[in-house]
């Protein structure tokens, strides 16, 4: 009951506040209008019923997904055996893309034991596209999300160099590679905003003093703040995330529809996992860092140096390719990690679930730290 | 309960010490080469039920911070303090549930009426919602919170805000109230409402220990009173005993030089 009104009390105050709704859910608004005009200016609005050129080196059944589209003409698949010139065209816009299967795949697929295997000896599909070629990259999207649902069966792109666009080019696709880190930085940027106030402007005003004179438990005291909190984080977090997802797609050249559809159900389920784990871990950690601090001036100075940290190993994670499987023990960028490991369509489900279970479990260390902290005269009072 | 009730002693205070680190600033403030202050120094006083108790003594005599251990905000480094028989260091938690604990360093958030914060407050303590609705309406009404029950906090007067944090603080209608300089700020009107209603509750049976340097506040209300200095007990007992026909401000002094080595 007394964790019931201590958390009812935080929901209140957020619900309560006209100004703190608006600064909460302004940022995804402002985004998603500012991505939107970046793209119409970047893209001409031309119609975006492509047809695909595109080159095929070697054989499979599984080209068969594409029969309804080779029918109405949307798809024309080229035999090639020259793979480098078929490359070259593809850089030239003079093809979609080039898909490359193994000799016997078909065969390949068949021995292969998802789960058994080692992951190394998987089947691979090669398709080489050009990112910053709106039609390209549509393509490719189309063809990841439709070769999707083979997932256990074979894998494709392993590996880097299938993009061919140049470096300029290619920035605008890493926009999408970035979008994980742009996920956490918003969660960072919402939590602070109710966070710092919540506990550190509780503190600094002495009205957590108030509650720690009453016979409530500490950490029903920790609880009530970062269970409520990290709701009203997800809400901003959630904002700014659509604000991204929509606006993106846009900036980027590609319809909303040929992206969303690209990335198969579990893709989203466990995209929407691994963020629930981080928002009450990021909530966890800003407010250890506010309940130790005297003001909210002193905790936004800490929290401001924690997220140019975890900004900062989040964006080195989007250019290093290969990270080993031990990047799942380290909080938040382990959420980072496979959430660009999903949109890239290298998707592990281990790696997913062993870092939203320890985000969980990092949490509750957090909040045990802050009901030990509650109970800290030194901490509390200063003496 | 650890100890019962000692012919009716409601709070017994044993020993209590209390020392602080001093941090570079704060030795040059207090001209000071000592990292320690000893801010309570083996404090021992009796309070007994249906009392109030008043600790009398000069600024930064300790009286704060006793009250600040009594409530369980800060723990004593040693030394202990029983109230209702319960431990503040094995216990604070049950001590909780039987203080209300007043001091200008515990604010009420001004974004919220004083209502919410009152059903906030009495859940905090456990509180029945039938038993609030029944306690609020008498305690609003007693101290003229009724009509502003539903305007924010931050928009209130000071006095009004001091009715309500003593009302919040008695909400679980604790056997011991301890107030840390219950008139301090007030304007005469509501200081009056304040001690008028501290009478009251005594003759309801509370018991009240309350910290002041207003001689005057401890001749009207102190059925008993301890005078403090540099966090040291000097004087214990009733009014007359301590002051034995003299007032209580020419007994403060006696008892202060002599402390003090200071010449008449």
């Amino acid at each position: 009951m007394k964790l019931l009104a201590l958390m009812k009390k935080e929901f209140y105050r957020f619900f309560h506040d006209p100004r703190l709704i608006v600064t909460m859910l302004l940022p995804g608004i402002i985004i998603y209008f500012i991505y939107s005009v970046l793209g119409s200016v970047i893209w001409d609005d031309e119609e975006k019923n492509y047809t695909y050129d595109v080159y095929v080196s070697g054989e499979s059944q599984i080209t068969a997904v594409f029969d309804g589209l080779v029918e109405k003409g949307t798809v024309k698949f080229i035999q090639t055996e020259d793979v480098e010139s078929a490359k070259e065209a593809v850089k030239q816009e003079k093809a979609a893309a080039l898909i490359v299967f193994p000799e016997n795949f078909d065969e390949l697929v068949a021995d292969y034991e998802a789960g058994s295997s080692p992951v190394d000896s998987a089947p691979e599909v090669q398709i080489y596209y050009r990112s910053a070629d709106e039609s390209s990259y549509s393509f490719y999207l189309l063809a990841s999300g439709a070769f999707g649902k083979y997932q256990n069966r074979f894998v494709i792109n392993n590996g880097a160099a299938y993009d061919l666009s140049d470096a300029n080019e290619i920035s605008m696709s890493v926009m999408g590679g970035i979008l994980p880190f742009l996920v956490v930085i918003f969660i960072f940027s919402a939590g602070m905003s109710v966070t710092l106030e919540s506990v550190a402007g509780e503190k600094e005003r002495g009205t957590l003093a108030t509650i720690l004179v009453t016979s409530v438990k500490r950490s029903h005291i920790a609880l009530g703040k970062i269970i409520p909190l990290s709701c009203i984080s997800a809400i901003g977090a959630a904002s700014s995330f659509l604000g991204v997802s929509l606006s993106m797609p846009k900036l980027m050249g590609a319809s909303v529809g040929s992206v969303m559809s690209s990335f198969g159900f579990l893709s989203y389920l466990f995209i929407f996992l691994l963020i629930l784990s981080v928002v009450p871990l990021i909530t966890a950690l800003i407010s250890v860092v506010s309940a130790y601090s005297k003001s909210v001036k002193e905790a936004s100075a800490y929290t401001g140096m924690l997220m140019i940290l975890v900004m900062v190993l989040s964006l080195v994670s989007v250019f290093v390719s290969d990270i080993g499987g031990w990047i799942v023990a380290v909080p938040i960028l382990n959420a980072v990690v496979c959430m660009q490991n999903i949109l890239a369509m290298q998707f592990s489900v281990w790696q997913s679930l062993v870092s939203f279970g320890l985000n969980f479990v990092y949490t509750a260390l957090l909040v045990f730290a802050i009901s030990k902290m509650l109970s800290s005269e030194k901490i509390m009072n200063g003496s | 309960m650890e100890t019962d009730l000692f012919d009716g002693e409601i709070v017994r205070v044993d020993g209590l010490r209390k020392t602080f680190t001093l941090s570079r600033k704060q030795q040059r403030t207090e001209k000071t080469g000592l990292k320690r202050k000893i801010a309570v120094d083996g404090l021992s006083f009796t309070a007994r039920k249906g009392e109030i108790y008043g600790l009398l003594g000069p600024n930064g005599a300790g009286k704060t911070t006793t009250l600040r251990m009594l409530s369980t905000l800060i723990k004593p480094d040693a030394g202990d303090a029983f109230i209702c028989g319960e431990s503040i260091v094995r216990n604070p938690q049950k001590v909780r549930d039987k203080i209300g604990f007043m001091t200008s360093e515990l604010k009420l958030d001004g974004f919220f009426t004083p209502d919410y914060l009152f059903n906030f407050f009495g859940e905090m303590h456990g509180c029945g919602k039938e038993e609030l609705k029944q306690r609020k309406e008498e305690l609003f009404a007693r101290f003229g919170i009724d009509r502003f029950a539903n305007v924010r906090v931050k928009d209130l007067s000071t006095g009004m805000k001091q009715k309500i944090s003593l009302v919040v603080s008695i909400v679980h209608e604790p056997e011991v109230i301890i107030f840390d300089e219950p008139t301090n700020g007030l304007d005469v009107v509501t200081a009056k409402v304040v001690t008028d209603f501290l009478l009251e509750l005594k003759n309801m049976g509370k018991s009240i220990i309350l910290s002041t340097h207003i001689f005057s506040l401890v001749e009207k209300l102190c059925d008993r009173v301890g005078i403090i200095i540099d966090g040291k007990a000097v004087a214990d007992g009733t009014l007359q005993e301590v002051c034995g026909g003299v007032t209580l401000e020419e007994k403060f002094f006696e008892i202060y030089r002599s402390v003090k080595g200071v010449e008449e």
